[in-house]
Order: structure tokens, then sequence, then C-alpha cells
């Protein structure tokens, strides 16, 4: 049943039109300010995490030694490949990798890698080779320009070798060290990407990537792998397959001989530094919003003791003091609805404009975790105005009828 | 007519705890009111009239003492049925008409069915009794503002009416009219207590006082005169 006493609110928040509006504009700007400040927070988390994340589905794992160097330093050419039987994951191990992680692992990706010299026509540099099987490398990496590896000798090249050596499709690159005889030679079939740092340990920007028999071929060390990549169905259950794996290859070791490692805690880490720079900015508006209650509460205050007389007249003519209560009550609930609804249109606006202008893009904006805040943002207001009214309504339902009808 | 009283104060005393100290303004009253009375209330400033009103009206209980309404005692009564009893039995008429300035002249009557029925009013009944006082659709429609001090006071005679109580209160209904809109206004009362409406009036002036069947005079807080 609809409550006559809200109809008698609604009339009372017409008839002093203006002070309601004015007051209504306390909670405009706060459910702008707490809604926008929390949509800047969270696109910039999202956005962060978005360029951070390539690759944070991965396990890198690596034979467990110490090295001289980050990963692909280990072995330099084929000369070193036989070095050590340590310094490399076997056939036998990453089998049981595959068990490990079984149906959890969208892909078990072998990476060999060494690094090496080019040469381009007469000019010379450094870099790394990878080699990966064909098959694999659309999974984490994308070719901007040309088509994947097909025949022996095609390679795809990195962003930056790709524009350092003026490099294009069909380009041929000589791959070894520039004072050996016979080096061999690769044609560029396609350009990666930019890829930056990458968490899986596969940073292409520098390097040439060729198929998995043409580096063994080269290389030797067929079936001794430097570094298994293990890319998780769900991200979420990267700990879990790592726990596998770790159970699997290490617990009958009194060493451990291979290292698992991935970008979630490196990840976490930063989400839960932005986390607290979102609380920041979000507890601003929330002294927005605090300010926006005061006056409110000045405003429904200023209400009830123009009101007094009427007050009076109303408890004296028999009006419950309950029905008082929600009458004022109805009235601050009714300059929050206002309040807020304007202020959820204006929070759209205002939010979309400081998001694009400060984070530069929009493309997380209407994404449910962003776009929340704006009904958040106006309960928020809503439940302050209601909160805010509750003294005054309190104050005018316990008047004296006697003394609020004497009072001019 | 009934036995019992509609009114009852039994040794009714009220006692204001001042700063100063204790100030009594109602000492051991005791009176009937029966139904259909028409009570004239005197005394000068000071006496305890308006306390007395307070009393009747239910917005204050005494300190001692006991005041029985319709044979129920109004101390044992809780805030919530005080209210309905206001609301439902007794039809107020202030001095200073208290109409709420924001309400139309219909608004302002239509009030108490609303809070009486929790809704509007569709039976027509807040227009026919503006009607009886002599106001038409086109009065109604006005803001108290708008309207002579004579006019309000119909309106307020209406709202008071609207419930239909059995009790008329009247605190100076004429104190704010010129002396023909006061004879006017106290006809209408007339007119009401002919109708059986048990009319309680209080009122400096002996010539209004007159209209009254009954005359209760007040001196310090005491009946000096009944």
């Amino acid at each position: 049943m609809r409550d006559i006493f809200f109809d008698l609110s609604v009339r009372s928040v017409r008839l002093n039109f203006l002070r309601s509006i004015l007051a209504s504009i306390g909670i405009v700007i706060g459910v702008i300010a707490i809604s926008s400040m929390g949509m800047l927070g969270t696109n910039m988390q999202l956005q962060v995490k978005d360029q951070l994340s390539a690759g944070a589905n991965t396990i890198v794992i690596t034979p467990d030694v110490v090295r001289m160097g980050p990963p692909g330093f280990s072995q330099s050419g084929s000369s070193t490949s036989s070095s050590s039987s340590s310094s490399v994951i076997t056939k036998a191990q990453l089998s049981k990798i595959r068990l490990a992680a079984g149906a959890n692992a969208s892909a078990i990706i072998p990476v060999y890698s060494t690094n090496t010299e080019f040469t381009l026509g007469s000019v010379n540099g450094r870099g790394t080779v990878y080699g990966i099987d064909p098959d694999y490398i659309t999974r984490f990496l994308t070719i901007e320009n040309g088509t994947n590896i097909v025949g022996a000798n095609d390679a795809l090249v990195g962003s930056s070798i790709a524009e350092n050596f003026e490099l294009k499709l069909g380009s041929r690159v000589k791959v070894g060290s520039t004072t050996s005889g016979s080096r061999a030679e690769v044609r560029v079939v396609g350009i990666l990407e930019e890829r930056g740092m990458a968490a899986d340990s596969v940073s292409t920007d520098n390097a040439i990537i060729v198929s998995e028999d043409w580096y063994t071929n080269q290389y030797g060390g067929k079936n001794e792998y430097p570094q298994i990549n293990v890319i998780v169905k769900n991200i979420d259950t990267i700990t879990e397959v790592e726990t596998a794996i770790d159970t699997r290859l290490n617990a009958n070791e009194k060493t451990p001989v291979i290292r698992i490692r991935d970008a979630s805690s490196m990840l976490s880490n930063i989400s839960s530094t932005l986390g607290t720079m979102t609380t920041f900015i979000l507890a601003i508006g929330a002294i927005s919003l605090l300010v926006a209650a005061t006056s409110i509460f000045n405003v429904m205050m200023m209400s009830v003791n123009e009101r007094v007389q009427e007050i009076g007249i109303l408890l004296s003519i028999g009006t419950e003091t309950g029905e008082i209560r929600r009458m004022f009550l109805y009235e601050a609930f009714i300059l929050g609805i206002i309040g807020a609804i304007v202020g959820g249109i204006g929070s759209l606006v205002i939010g979309y404009s400081v998001v694009s202008a400060m984070i530069g893009t929009t493309d997380f904006f209407f994404l449910p975790e962003s776009i929340a805040y704006v009904p958040i943002g106006m309960i928020v207001g809503i439940i302050v105005c209601i909160i805010s009214g509750l003294y005054p309504a309190w104050h005018a339902s316990n008047m004296d009828p006697i003394d609020a009808l004497r009072s001019e | 007519m009934d036995a019992t009283p509609l009114i009852r104060l039994a040794d009714v005393s009220k006692v204001y705890h001042l700063e100063a100290g204790d100030f009594t303004a109602l000492s051991h009253i005791t009176l009937d009111i029966m139904e259909g009375e028409f009570v004239a209330l005197m005394g000068p400033s000071g006496s305890g009239k308006s306390t007395m009103m307070n009393q009747l009206g239910i917005l204050d209980v005494p300190t001692t003492g006991e005041i029985s309404i319709s044979g129920k005692n109004v101390a044992r009564m809780t805030n919530l049925e005080r209210t309905h009893m206001r609301r439902d039995v007794i039809g107020y008429v202030f001095q200073k008409f208290y109409l709420i300035p924001l309400l139309s002249a219909f608004e302002n009557v239509e009030y108490p069915l609303i809070l009486k029925y929790k809704k509007r009013d569709n039976t027509g009944k807040a227009a026919a009794v503006l009607k009886s006082v002599g106001f038409d659709d086109e009065m109604s429609a006005h803001r108290p503002n708008q309207l002579s001090g004579g006019q309000q006071q119909r309106v307020a005679i209406a709202r008071a009416l609207v419930n239909d109580p059995k009790i008329l209160l009247c605190d100076e209904p004429t104190g704010n009219l010129d002396r023909k809109t006061g004879y006017q206004i106290m006809d209408i009362l007339c007119g009401l207590h002919n109708e059986g409406k048990t009319v309680i009036i209080v009122t400096h002036d002996p010539k209004i006082a007159e209209y009254a069947h009954r005359t209760i005079t007040l001196e310090d807080g005491r009946i000096a005169e009944s």
C-alpha cells in the first residue's frame, strides 16, 4: 500500500522546492565524487593489470642450477649444451610435468633459447634465438605482420629487431657467430607484435623465433629443454598446478631439480598497491559525501525548526509521533533520491571524462567492476541522506505539542 | 442524556517545576462536563485557563488527580491512544487558527481525515464540512494567507469537525477577530452545539461567555465560580 505520508512529504519537498534542490546538490556532488573516484581507481587498476598480465597465466619451469645470468645465457651455443646434464629439463621430466599439470594446462610449451649474433646484409647485431614448436607459437605470441613458420628455414622476428635492421617479410638473416665460417640462414615470414618485458621469460622484441627442429638441428640438445612454459586454463588454479608439478618432480630429491615460478605474486603485489590507492581515492570522495551529509542534516534541521509550530499543530490534531518521524525521513529520502539520480547521471558523464582524461582509455569504463560505482555511489548517497535525516526526524517527533504550538 | 459525564476531572492538579520553585497552575480541580453541554471557561490571565485547556485536550497529563474522557482514564492511556483520542474524539479551535500555511483550505481540512483513514479524502466529507461553514470550492483552494481572519477561523472549525468529534475545544476562538466576525463564529459554534456537540470555550469576553449555558471561572488555579 502506498503510504499517504510519502505523498505528504513529496508535497512538502515540492512546496519548499528551492531549499530542497539546494540540499540535493550536496548529495549530487557527493555521489559524483564517490562514483567518479571509484571508477577512476578501478579503471587505473584494470588498465595496469591488463598491461602486466601478458603471460601472467604462465608457469615458467627451468632447471634448478646456479646460473651466471638470466635464462638464455646458460647455454651459449651448442658447445656448452652438453656441459651439464642437470642444466636442462629432460624428456622424462617433461612427461612428469604433463602428468602433473593434467587438464588444468591449456598448453605445455618447451622453449629452447640461446644468445647469438645475427647479420643482415652487412649489418651485425646480437640477440636471442628461441626454438619453439610453430603450433604453439600463436598460443602466446601475436604475429603482427606476415604468417607463422611453415618451411624449415622460416623465422619470426621481434618488433625491435625488425625495426633496427629494417627487416621486411622475405628478408634473409644469417644466424650464428660472425667469426664462424658456415652460418645458417633463415627467411623472415612474420614480424611479432611488441611484447615488452614478458612475465613468461620469452622476450621476443630483440629475438628471432625459429622452429624447434631448426633450432635442434643447429644447436643440438634435442629433448633437453632449458625452459618449459605451462599455460594454465584458469589463472586461479595456477598455484594448484605449481604444487602438483613441484610434488611430482621435486619431492623425492634432496635438492630440487627444477625451479617453478610465475608472475602472479608480482601481479598480486601490484594489484594490492593499486587497491590501496583506489581506497585512498575513494576516501577523498567519501569526504565530499560527509560534507553532503552535513548539509542534508543542516537542511533537515532547518526544515524541522522552521516548522515547529506546524509540527505542534500536527501533533495536537492527532498525528502519531511515528507519522511525523516518517514524514521527515521520507523527506530526507526524497532529497536523497533526487540527489542520487542527478548524481548518477552526472557521474556517468564526469566519470567518463575523468577516466578518459587521466587514464587515457575508456576501454574498461563500462566493465561491471567500474560501472558498478554508479549504483554504489547512488545507494551510498541515499543511505547518507536517510542517516542525516534520522536525528531531525526524531527531534521533530519528540516535541512537546504545547511548546511547539506556542513557538513563533 | 447519559448519566456518566463525558469529561470528568477528579482532584486534578498541575504543578510546573521551574527553577524559581514549583508553580501550581491548577489546584485540586474537580469538575464534570456532560455530553451536549456548552461551557465557557473564564478567568484573568494566569488563572490556569490554558493549562486547563491542555488538560481537557489531553495534550498534557495532570501531576495528580484523574481525568476521564468518555469514561477512559487519560493517565492510563498510551501515547498512541491519546493521539488517537485527539484525532477522533476532540476537535480543536485555536485563537491563532493554527492552519498549516503551505496547504490550501481544503487540504487543511482534509488532513485529519488523512490521519484517520491513511488515504486522501474521496468521500467528499472535507468539501461538505467546508460548505457547512460557508466555503465553496473556489475559496477552498486558497492558502490561509489569502484568507481573512474570520475565514481562517471557519476553516479551523471545519478542520476540527471533519472527524466528527464529540468535543469541540475552542481556545479564545474570537480573540483575533473583530466583534462582528467574532459573533458570526459564535453563531457557528452555537449551531454545532444545537446539533449535539459538547462545546467548551475559553474566553476573556463576558459577551462571548453569554453564549454558553454554563460558565466556569478560574482564579489562581482554582474554580472560583461554577
